[in-house]
């Protein structure tokens, strides 16, 4: 793809309210959307898998403050945060011919390439025992990170955002404190059990319910967005 | 374990949270139900998606662009 056609652009549509038709296709994406004329992800993925590096900045633009607060949520440092988002674009660029748009959505990789990197770099850097104790306090400051973030009222909060959090903060607190230990910290059930003193079935069940929710709650906005 | 159990596995297993003993049992009826479990698993992984985009965006260090297309461009050039 030339580099005349990746239009840099980080700017998203107008609210749509009008609820699209039923006959998209079911996926579980909640991608932003962007301005008529932008590269799509997928054309941005095709000119990196042929080495453009314009297309790798234009991703990067795009979606590198997602990835850095999706990084911070896990590790808890911005000095190591911004190596690891370096690390992790870098990633990118290296496995983007092991990207296939059949698999998934561009986002939906990078997300669980750098999940998985960050989960990665806490247990490698021994900063699992720091990381903990900053939670620990963050989290009696503010018991419940998702619901605190959505009531923050000087931000503004796109559309897309907004959405998928009252999905999340709608679940119970349990539920929520249960899915954020196990995606943000990789916990197994067992780990969640011991951290928070709950029988083990228990776990499972709030694992199981909040995340159908989630993913209920998810189908239902790809009609709204 | 049918489909509908298969599911509900599906959601516990792409954010990394089904233990050893169920991850077992997972693979046996990813291969059972073929296709059909790949489509779904591939559609779970929009939670991973969904996510990040529950997150206020985190601002970079403006180096880190810099540092990342200069190590691009030496890759290309190597």
């Amino acid at each position: 793809m030339g580099r005349s056609k990746l239009i840099s652009s980080t700017r998203r549509k107008p609210r749509k309210r009008a609820r699209l038709t039923k006959s998209r296709p079911q996926a579980t994406s909640v991608a932003p959307q962007l301005e008529p004329g932008a590269p799509s992800d997928l054309q941005l993925m095709k000119a990196i898998q042929a080495e453009d590096a314009d297309a790798l900045s234009q991703l990067y633009d795009r979606y590198n403050g997602i990835l850095k607060a999706l990084i911070l949520r896990v590790i808890h440092n911005e000095a190591e945060a911004d190596d690891l988002l370096q690390e992790i674009f870098m990633e990118i660029w290296n496995q983007a011919k092991n990207f296939s748009s059949q698999k998934g959505k561009p986002l939906g990789w990078m997300v669980t390439l750098a999940r998985r990197r960050a989960i990665d770099g806490l247990r490698k850097k021994q900063a699992y025992a720091r990381a903990e104790e900053r939670l620990q306090n963050e989290t009696e400051q503010q018991p419940d990170a998702w619901a605190h973030n959505a009531t923050e009222e000087e931000i503004v909060l796109s559309d897309t955002r907004h959405l998928i959090r009252n999905v999340i903060t709608g679940l119970p607190p349990a539920q929520q404190q249960a899915i954020d230990l196990a995606f943000f910290r990789g916990m197994s059930q067992r780990e969640i059990a011991a951290k928070t003193n709950t029988p083990l079935g228990t776990v499972k069940t709030r694992l199981e319910l909040g995340l159908k929710k989630i993913y209920d709650g998810l189908k239902e906005l790809r009609g709204e967005l | 374990m049918n489909f509908k159990e298969f599911q509900n596995q599906s959601r516990l297993y792409v954010i990394g949270a089904l233990e050893p003993e169920e991850l077992e049992q997972f693979e046996k009826a990813r291969k059972k139900f073929g296709k059909k479990a790949e489509d779904y698993i591939g559609e779970c992984y929009g939670l991973h998606e969904a996510f990040a985009l529950s997150l206020r965006p985190a601002k970079a260090s403006a180096a880190i662009k810099e540092r990342l297309m200069a190590m691009v461009r030496t890759r290309k050039e190597a």
